[in-house]
């Protein structure tokens, strides 16, 4: 991308001087400074979506002689003497009228009633949609699933039919139930359960990963332990013990080797096996 | 089949020459419509009866050739037969035509006065092709080929001085040369944005890196617009011609055409003309011996109106969904495969060519103020002559769809013009009292529509206003890709709110919630989809208001068209008792006994106004109210 | 239309091999994604789940992405298509000179809604976006061949049980035959 200009520079956000550098967003400006700018579909694990419209912010500069534009926080570009209102009236509107419409797609979502609550909309004034779930399309998962892991669930159809799920509406399979999809999920609306040693999730059953030595379940799925290891090649052993076995083995190691320096070794005598991974 | 290749310039332009003196050039041409619109009117068995009874050696003997060319533009009077020198047209061609036409008019000198075209105005049937309206009062610069040459022979191309413009860019001019001679020809994109082409060219040239890419935008997503179908079918060359002249410009050596999924007549003929274009060495390594490279590459869509929107275009090029990306980021930044890349139209690029051979003074020289050259318009709706149409910028509605156009359908009070519907599902409707609108980029926008591709829909008094805005919404919410809240939700709950009224369920309530929402929509989408989606609305609103308080307050549809506001009805004194309707209509709802007009009933509750009976019935005799 | 659950409709297994000779004629690239899926779609008259399948793995493109892709162009269908596929423009030149009139009586006399095939496979309806013929309204286009100036008796015999070649209309609109490369 084109880069004029200084790479640190100032801009106005709601009548204070704010310092920004090229490469940031507006938004992370914001977030900085300590002012409020709802969003819905921004996490920081991903790339910037532009899709719930929430962070809209309007955007000014002296050199378009008073035309101002509404801009989504999230993707747009910080730069020198911008002059942002966080707060205009026609930011307003927008917020307002996509949490009602959020509310009329997902009346029982608390997260969505709450936000639209802080715009004035208690009941949403548009037409309820009819066996709601709690699902703002908001990509997050999808987005979170491609970036971080099997890219196993997407976006199927288009437009107002649009649904986030698997291919062919069965069990996805290239999941590996890793959870990185309901932990981003803003509504709640992706949920898993855990049972012993299984952990269900989008109609799959996986197996948890179990302690060596205490035989506890792990909080990460065989596949989800290969999936790393092949990604990162890591050792598969570094995921073999729960977080107080593996305390109390670097503890012991720790000891042991405390032994060696007092007797004078350079390393443990000829000892095998567990090996502590990097 | 092709063994000519221009290893230099001079080769071609003597090629050229030859061929522009040779006999081939001198013939007299039998052109025979074979565009999407003749062919599906049976063009197709009249190409093949002149086949039969003109073989080779009998065109040779006659010094003549026939032809098979791509869409005149006149499809509704297909299957078209046109006659050069002479410019006869011969409309409503069918095969057993044939004989009679070969035997008096090609062999013989004579004109079949009953296969004449009929001027609606003066009911005198028309000779020549430079004397019927719909073509006489066109200046066609984008369209300059199309129906008068074989869209599948390049050497057609070339003898209407085809590939003369590469020619000259790549040995007179250097690339920032050209580029400036776009700049000055002020040439504003023709797909909707209306954006200067060489502003936009100019960015990208500016853009770093060594790669580039140039596209043309072959989508023509707006329903009722063909124009780019018939430049694809009917002169690709043209386009082929003015991506590489752009591909010079900019210094790329990849370019791209996007052919939506429901035209694959223009993708056949495309290819065609790419495979001969580079065999002659006019495309490829080394055009014609100037150091210069550029591939071309067709590109399918996959069957989604969003494609047509730039960077959802770039995303369906790259194999994903056609999801649009913020307009922050331009394109010719960071566009295909996050290069700098020129997108535009099918119709700039066709234009293109011209503009390099005969000067940006010429182009200048025609249009308005601000919006330079010609546009090509598809007349469709109840005007009498449906097709397309290319005018100089400038010219106003009423010339349009009253001249070429030849007025309107319909007779009688409904027959009247209402409004006409200008670009598509992103513009909105231009009420009688603006008809005098000269017709530019900048001046539509100023009344609530806008030029957009260049679709016309011309309505009358038994369109309802309020249905023309549903059904634009339920386009809107089928096409929207989904991405943002504003357009997906919003449009579908805009959608809603004009049904319900539609439906006689509206509440005056709803005008004020339509606006808000409206604006809404128009600050917060994402892309110019949902942006000017609630344009139709807006437009209708704000011309035909009266029609939305008809139905909300009074529950009546004044056009007749909603279903829920109508009822229909036997007039006893006008029904023949001949059944037609009874026999039409598919729920039951009409009983009377045969031959007894008098008895023929519409049963109310059952009918579901799907107006079948309406169309059979020869006498007049249903009424809806 | 809900997310699509239909497993194989056939009870015979789907025959890869042409998805195969398909795949040989691109590079194995996620950009011909799209081409590839047109192909199989005119090959097979729908997008089977086995040729999808070979199709990820050969462009190297996760499963979940070559379904998402699938679901949101109009140009495929999941389900397999009626042996007619009647095609019923619906841009705005067709919407004013009655295509939803024709549409209401295909549905009717069919006991089928748009998108959906007759139960013995004969009939699928489809209400498309404009196909440019806008000077023909209303248009129906048939198995490719496109009929203009459609009535609502002209509907009737367009159902006629499928005859070898053409309906109403005389006229052929070429399809595009893809040239082996």
């Amino acid at each position: 991308m084109e880069q004029t200009g200084p790479s640190t520079f100032y801009m106005t956000i709601n009548g204070r001087r704010v310092q920004a550098s090229a490469g940031e967003y507006v938004l992370d400006v914001t977030r900085r400074n300590g002012i409020h700018v709802p969003t819905l579909c921004h996490h920081p694990a991903v790339e910037p979506f532009g899709s719930c419209r929430l962070c809209m912010v309007e955007v000014t500069k002296e050199a378009w002689k008073g035309w101002k534009g509404l801009m989504t926080a999230c993707l747009y570009p910080a730069a020198d003497g911008l002059v942002i209102e966080t707060d205009s009236e026609s930011v307003h509107r927008v917020r307002r009228n996509v949490l009602d419409l959020l509310l009329a797609r997902c009346p029982d979502s608390g997260v969505i009633q709450k936000l639209a609550a802080e715009y004035g909309v208690t009941r949403t004034t548009f037409t309820p949609r009819e066996n709601p779930d709690l699902c703002i399309l908001c990509g997050l998962c999808t987005r979170v699933c491609e970036t971080a892991a099997t890219a196993a669930i997407t976006t199927a159809m288009r437009g107002h039919e649009r649904v986030v799920g698997t291919p062919w509406g069965g069990p996805p399979p290239d999941c590996i139930g890793c959870l990185a999809c309901a932990h981003v999920c803003p509504t709640g609306h992706i949920t898993f359960e855990e049972h012993g040693l299984t952990r269900s999730i989008w109609g799959r059953e996986f197996e948890l990963e179990r302690c060596a030595d205490c035989g506890k379940p792990l909080p990460i799925t065989r596949d989800q332990a290969a999936f790393l290891c092949r990604r990162q090649e890591m050792d598969p052993s570094y995921f073999s013990r729960c977080a107080d076995c593996q305390r109390k083995m670097v503890a012991e190691r720790m000891g042991r080797m405390a032994r060696w320096q007092t007797l004078g070794l350079a390393q443990e005598p000829a000892e095998r096996g567990k090996e502590v991974a990097r | 089949m092709d063994t000519v290749r221009y290893e230099t310039v001079d080769a071609f332009r003597d090629h050229a020459a030859a061929l522009r003196g040779s006999d081939l050039a001198r013939r007299r041409r039998v052109l025979v419509c074979c565009g999407t619109g003749c062919l599906a009117g049976g063009a197709r068995g009249v190409a093949e009866a002149f086949a039969e009874h003109l073989p080779d050696n009998k065109q040779t003997e006659l010094g003549l050739v026939v032809k098979r060319t791509g869409c005149h533009g006149f499809c509704e009077k297909g299957p078209l037969v046109v006659l050069m020198p002479r410019g006869t047209f011969y409309r409503g061609v069918k095969p057993k035509h044939v004989p009679e036409i070969v035997e008096r008019s090609v062999v013989g000198d004579e004109v079949i006065e009953e296969l004449l075209y009929v001027d609606p105005g003066t009911g005198k049937p028309v000779a020549g092709y430079g004397d019927i309206e719909f073509y006489a009062k066109q200046t066609r610069v984008a369209m300059r080929n199309i129906g008068l040459i074989d869209p599948a022979n390049i050497d057609d191309y070339m003898l209407r001085g085809g590939y003369d413009a590469l020619a000259r860019a790549l040995s007179t001019m250097s690339p920032e040369q050209v580029l400036q001679t776009i700049e000055a020809a002020k040439l504003r994109g023709r797909g909707g944005g209306g954006f200067d082409a060489g502003r936009k060219w100019r960015s990208c040239k500016r853009a770093g890196g060594d790669v580039r890419y140039v596209i043309a935008n072959g989508d023509e997503g707006d329903p009722g617009a063909f124009m780019d179908r018939s430049i694809m079918e009917g002169d690709p060359h043209a386009v082929l011609e003015g991506l590489i002249i752009g591909g010079y410009a900019l210094e790329s050596s990849q370019g791209y055409i996007y052919v939506r999924q429901e035209y694959p007549l223009a993708v056949e003929h495309l290819q065609r003309a790419i495979e001969d274009a580079r065999g002659r060495g006019l495309l490829g390594e080394n055009i014609l011996g100037s150091g210069y490279s550029f591939e071309i590459e067709i590109s399918r869509g996959g069957g989604a109106f969003v494609c047509g929107e730039s960077s959802a275009l770039m995303r369906s090029v790259e194999g994903k969904v056609g999801e649009p990306r913020a307009k922050y980021i331009h394109a010719t930044d960071k566009g295909l495969w996050d290069r700098p890349t020129v997108l535009n139209n099918v119709e700039t690029w066709a234009t293109v060519p011209c503009i390099v051979e005969k000067g940006p003074e010429w182009f200048t020289g025609l249009g308005t103020e601000r919006s330079k050259g010609t546009k090509a318009f598809s007349l469709v709706g109840k005007v009498k002559n449906t097709g397309l149409v290319e005018v100089e910028m400038g010219t106003t509605l009423r010339q349009i769809i009253f001249g070429p156009g030849g007025g309107m359908l319909d007779t009688g009070e409904r027959g009247k013009f209402k409004a006409v519907q200008t670009g598509g599902p992103s513009g909105g409707c231009v009420p009688e009292s603006l008809l005098d609108l000269p017709v530019d980029f900048d001046t539509l926008t100023e009344v609530g529509s806008m030029m957009g591709s260049g679709g016309m829909i011309v309505m009358d008094h038994s369109t309802c206003m309020v249905d023309v805005a549903r059904y634009f919404l339920s386009f809107l919410v089928d096409e929207s890709c989904g991405k943002c809240v504003p357009c997906r939700e919003g449009l579908f709950q805009m959608y809603q709110i004009v049904s319900r009224i539609c439906e006689g369920k509206g509440t005056p309530a709803d005008l004020d919630k339509i606006d808000d929402l409206s604006q809404a929509i128009i600050l917060g989408s994402l892309c110019a989809l949902g942006k000017s989606g609630p344009n139709p609305v807006l437009s209708t609103l704000q011309y035909f208001r009266h029609e939305y308080e008809a139905h909300i307050n009074e529950k009546r549809c004044p056009a007749g068209v909603c279903k829920a506001l109508i009822t229909y009805s036997v007039v006893n004194d006008r029904c023949d008792g001949c059944g037609a309707c009874l026999s039409a209509c598919a729920v039951g709802a009409i009983m009377g006994t045969p031959k007894k007009g008098d008895t023929f009933k519409i049963d109310a509750l059952a009918c579901d106004r799907c107006g079948a009976c309406v169309a059979v019935c020869k006498r007049g005799a249903i009424a809806v109210a | 239309m809900t997310q699509s659950t239909q497993t194989q409709s056939m009870t015979t297994e789907v025959d890869t091999r042409p998805a195969e000779e398909i795949l040989g004629q691109y590079p194995a690239d996620a950009r011909y994604l799209i081409s590839v899926m047109q192909d199989i779609q005119l090959r097979y008259r729908y997008l089977p789940r086995e040729a999808l399948e070979r199709v990820a793995e050969r462009l190297g493109v996760p499963l979940a992405k070559v379904y998402g892709v699938a679901t949101f162009y109009k140009a495929f269908s999941l389900t397999p298509k009626g042996e007619k596929e009647l095609r019923v423009c619906t841009g705005t030149a067709c919407h004013i000179r009655g295509a939803p009139l024709i549409l209401s009586e295909l549905t009717k006399r069919l006991g089928i809604k748009p998108g959906e095939t007759t139960p013995d496979m004969l009939f699928s309806i489809e209400a498309v976006n404009c196909v440019g013929a806008c000077a023909l309204a209303p248009v129906v286009v048939v198995n490719d061949v496109a009929h203009g100036n459609v009535s609502v008796t002209g509907v009737r015999r367009l159902i006629k049980a499928p005859r070898k070649s053409g309906g109403a209309g005389g006229g052929t609109n070429k399809t595009t035959k893809k040239q082996d490369n």
